[in-house]
């Protein structure tokens, strides 16, 4: 159609193979950017050093471009890795013979089907609910179950320590506290059916939560009063990041003592239970205690 | 890869379809023969004179204003100023529509600029028009259906590219136009027969490739 | 009504439209846990094939929860607009799905339609959707609200700083909001989940964020998210600061009360934020959900998580909030297993959102034991990006250390937007640009350093 394109078209060709362009400058050597490296103990800006005294958060990181330095995608990746093992870990099936604690179990098979079928990990299997019944003191103020939930390795790293401390707390203020039981393959609702089956005032399960980066080892603690088959989640009162940076188990068990006692005062549980009289000892509990400061843990280091 | 097109953008394309007469004396047309203008606006120019003669060739229209900007399209007033401005008048929109689709053709299939060098930064021109309309052609001062090699490049590309594309074809210079032109490029019309203006227009194209590509002679 | 289709000689018989909008969905492991999902690919087809041919009309006289038995599913009836109602009720939802998609229907006609639509209208659409069909109408709502600042405009993608601590030291959070803010995140929000449930901690943290917007003049809203009840009485009696109200949807009666709500509980939060919130409003309050919150406490009467998930929007649009979002993949596997289930959930949520006329934003994110990588998740951040999504969340790496998972970080705002050409809302970006932090589209001088926020 068009005469000046088919010119054109004929002449490119004609001068593609004369290589009419002076070849190309030679690329300069790039030069090593200035290194960025998760902040050790002593090489931090001002900033993370302020922020590492308050939070485990990783601030002060800077940045390239708008994205990670290399050292922090590491130790990101490194973290997640650390995670997603603490998830794959199971309980040991001797854990609860070797603490002295009355096994149970859900009617979960295997750890597949505990990920994906929480109503299967609410309930006792048969077998359990007689050892239950069989091997439990009735009628206390306090049924405490340690149990997996999503960290195996966060019930067996402090889950004992949580349980005696809790248990000593309870008993400090005259609460009885029923035969210590511990649970595989358990989510929170599985307190119910135990203090249903115990008759206990006061379920508390403490259990292993959903992993976070670098933390696979933090229990939460569920309580219920007048635990029975139907409970829902506002009928419960829960404490999270029970673990040695967060609220450590001994100022835990302490607080989760006086949340018992408060259930069993006020008899009632969840939403309706007022903690306004509380906030004194809860708050001392929860976050006046003296913590050490705070320290992420650098976990990729390379041999050169 | 040399020689690649860089296809014109069509900034704005507007239609008045009864203009006031003061607008159509003041840009150029006849108000007692015009009623309806075509206005468009483009990023390169002299795809733009060829696009606007190309709408005389297919509807009964004029080109009554057609002016370059100062210093090119990288320096509009707005936004769609471009390069140009072109404006087509005729009795009615109808003929105004007819002449803008063939104007848009052109630009779109036909008239571009092609990169003489890899980087796109020495433009060339070399458009060849196998028979002219009548806006054209009464610019050159010649009769309507010559063909035409119309040539345009930066200054010194253009001063030697022309000299090659006169020796190299049976042409003559209609016209002449040496830098600084409103958007310093320097152009030229040869005419001839079809065939001694393509030659003409591939001398000049190759000649200013070389040029671009080594400006010292070394 | 007769629900049924044949596919190659195969007739498939549904017994109510909720068996239908069932096993329309696409698979997710809740719906299979709540034993309601089509039993193979080809029974969900013969699902949306007898979908499609519903008309609105009959989708209204037909809710998932009967009239009789849910608040929610009465407040949708009574508070429907019949005039817009009216303008649609006679298109089956395949009609309705092309109008969506129709180059001619643009964000204002949606707009004018959707007090007329009730959420099961909008599950239904969603689930003869495509992912890219979700992105293409969802891109399409204009959804504008206004707090401090402006959210919901075109071409803005918005954050929520999200600077939770797993003992609420108030330092600490602090130090977290001046970096995301220096990331220029948190035009949404600054929006803390507290680790203990008080009045007075919800105080103490809301006085303390106050105090450095002011001092800063930094255009945004703050929000601690403790229970409702918790946030009343920290606002009537401790009188603290507090831009914005929150409170987690369900999307039945039954969720909300294991939620320990109510709409009469809501109605009186909603109207203390009016009298007592320290915005100019209008819209003052802040609304989660995520699929599979009804199933979770057993109160989802056999409906599936998609629609039960609409049904939260059409609670949450009575109170023209200024933030609504989901979490999507908090919830765990058991409801979406991995990531194909959490990126499909975030678009339909997105969506369904928008279609009701609510600003729609998204938690991205999964726990760690769901089946989804971190790639997959940046992926699902870009989607909703270009999917018109309001906002995100941002935390230092993405990592919350209270709730423990990942979710949208400091770093990915900033790149999203520049990938997408997208800017913060427009008074936030003018602070931004002022103290150097952007440089227009640009990062600033000051990008990423926290110490041009004052403390």
């Amino acid at each position: 159609m068009s005469h000046t394109r088919t010119l054109v078209e004929a002449l490119r060709k004609r001068l593609g193979g004369a290589a009419p362009l002076p070849p190309p400058a030679p690329t300069p050597r790039i030069p090593e950017p200035p290194v960025r490296v998760f902040p050790r103990r002593n090489e931090k800006t001002a900033y993370a050093k302020e922020a590492a005294t308050h939070t485990t958060a990783l601030l002060g990181i800077g940045h390239v471009g708008t994205r990670y330095a290399t050292d922090v995608v590491l130790q990101f990746q490194a973290e997640l890795a650390v995670a997603h093992g603490a998830v794959a870990h199971e309980l040991a099936p001797d854990f609860a013979a070797r603490n002295a604690l009355l096994p149970l179990e859900s009617r979960v098979a295997d750890h597949r089907q505990f990920l994906l079928r929480p109503d299967l990990g609410r309930r006792l299997s048969d077998e359990s609910v007689h050892r239950l019944r069989a091997g439990a003191t009735k009628s206390p103020d306090v049924q405490p179950i340690l149990a997996d939930g999503l960290s195996a390795v966060a019930c067996e790293g402090s889950g004992m320590a949580l349980l005696h401390a809790f248990t000593r707390a309870c008993e400090r203020r005259g609460l009885t506290v029923g035969t210590p039981v511990c649970a595989r393959y358990a989510r929170v609702w599985l307190e119910d059916e135990i203090g249903e089956i115990v008759g206990a005032k006061v379920a508390a399960i403490l259990l292993g939560e959903r992993p976070g980066l670098g933390t696979g080892d933090g229990l939460s603690a569920y309580l219920v009063y007048e635990p029975k088959l139907g409970k829902t989640d506002g009928d419960r009162n829960m404490m999270s990041n029970i673990h040695a940076r967060g609220t450590p188990p001994e100022v835990a068990g302490d607080r989760l003592a006086v949340l018992a006692k408060a259930m069993v005062d006020q008899r009632t549980s969840g939403v309706s239970l007022d903690l306004s009289g509380l906030v004194a000892e809860l708050g001392e509990a929860a976050s006046r205690a003296p913590r050490a400061p705070q320290e992420r843990v650098r976990l990729v280091e390379v041999d050169r | 890869m040399i020689l690649e097109p860089i296809p014109p953008r069509i900034l704005s394309v507007r239609r008045i379809p009864n203009a006031d007469p003061a607008v159509l004396a003041a840009y150029g047309a006849d108000p007692t023969r015009h009623r309806s203008l075509g206005l468009i606006t483009v990023d390169q120019d002299d795809p733009t004179y060829v696009a606007l003669d190309e709408a005389t060739k297919h509807a009964p229209v004029d080109v009554v204003f057609a002016r370059s900007f100062y210093a090119g399209a990288a320096h509009g007033s707005g936004p769609i100023s471009g390069e140009i401005l072109g404006v087509l008048a005729a009795s009615d929109p109808d003929e105004i529509d007819e002449g803008l689709a063939a104007l848009i053709r052109c630009l779109e299939h036909d008239a571009c600029f092609y990169g003489a060098d890899e980087s796109k930064k020495t433009p060339v021109f070399p458009h060849v028009i196998a028979s002219l309309g009548h806006y054209l052609s009464a610019q050159a001062g010649v009769a309507p259906g010559t063909s035409m090699a119309y040539l345009v490049a930066p200054p010194m590309e253009g001063a030697i590219a022309l000299d090659a594309a006169l020796k190299a074809a049976d042409v003559r210079a209609a016209k002449i136009f040496p830098p600084p032109t409103e958007t310093n490029f320097t152009a030229a019309w040869l005419v001839g027969s079809l065939v001694d203006c393509q030659a003409a227009a591939e001398a000049y194209c190759e000649t200013v490739v070389r040029v671009a590509a080594n400006p010292r002679e070394r | 009504m007769r629900l049924r289709a044949t596919i190659r000689n195969v007739g498939y018989e549904f017994g109510s439209l909720r068996e239908v909008f069932a096993k329309a969905n696409p698979p997710k492991s809740g719906d299979q846990l709540a034993g309601i999902a089509a039993r193979d690919p080809v029974e969900r087809v013969a699902a949306r094939a007898v979908l499609a041919n519903v008309t609105l009309e009959q989708i209204r006289n037909n809710p998932v929860i009967p009239y009789e038995v849910d608040e929610l599913t009465r407040l949708f009836e009574h508070s429907l607009d019949e005039a817009a109602y009216s303008a649609v009720k006679h298109l089956t939802v395949g009609q309705f799905r092309e109008w969506l998609l129709d180059s001619k229907t643009d964000g204002h006609r949606i707009r004018s339609v959707s007090p007329g639509l009730t959420p099961e209208m909008a599950a239904a659409v969603c689930k003869l959707m495509t992912n890219l069909d979700l992105m293409t109408a969802g891109a399409k709502c204009l959804v504008v609200v206004r707090a401090n600042n402006t959210l919901g405009l075109p071409g803005r993608l918005s954050s929520r700083v999200q600077p939770n601590h797993p003992t609420d030291d108030v330092a600490g959070i602090l130090l977290s909001t001046r970096e995301g803010l220096s990331y220029g995140c948190g035009d949404a929000v600054i929006g803390v989940n507290p680790a203990t449930d008080t009045a007075e901690s919800t105080a103490e943290i809301l006085t303390a964020i106050d105090a450095v917007l002011k001092k800063n003049g930094c255009p945004t809203q703050h929000c601690v998210l403790s229970h409702v009840t918790v946030q009343m009485r920290a606002l009537s009696e401790l009188r603290c600061p507090m831009d914005l109200m929150f409170q987690s949807l369900s999307g039945s009666e039954a969720g909300n009360k294991a939620f320990g709500i109510s709409v009469g509980l809501i109605d009186e939060a909603a109207d203390m934020m009016k009298r007592l919130g320290s915005t100019r409003g209008p819209n003052r309050m802040y609304f989660e959900t995520g699929q599979g919150s009804a199933l979770s406490s057993a109160a989802h009467h056999g409906a599936d998580q998609v629609t039960l998930e609409a049904r939260c929007y059409g609670f949450a649009r009575r109170y023209d909030p200024f933030l609504v979002n989901t979490v999507v993949g908090f919830i765990g596997p058991e409801y979406l297993e991995d990531g194909p289930q959490i990126t499909r959930a975030g678009l339909e949520d997105h969506f369904m959102g928008k279609l009701l006329g609510i600003p729609m934003g998204c938690d991205a994110c999964f726990t760690y034991h769901a089946r989804m990588s971190q790639d997959e998740l940046e992926g699902l951040k870009v989607l909703l990006g270009a999917a018109g999504c309001t906002y995100l969340m941002s935390l230092p790496v993405g990592d919350d250390l209270m709730l423990n998972y990942p979710s949208t970080s400091f770093h990915d705002i900033p790149s999203v937007r520049r990938l997408l050409g997208k800017r913060p809302a427009p008074e936030f970006d003018a602070w931004l640009n002022e103290l150097g932090i952007l440089d227009g589209d640009q990062p600033g001088e000051r990008f990423g350093d926290p110490r041009v926020i004052r403390p």
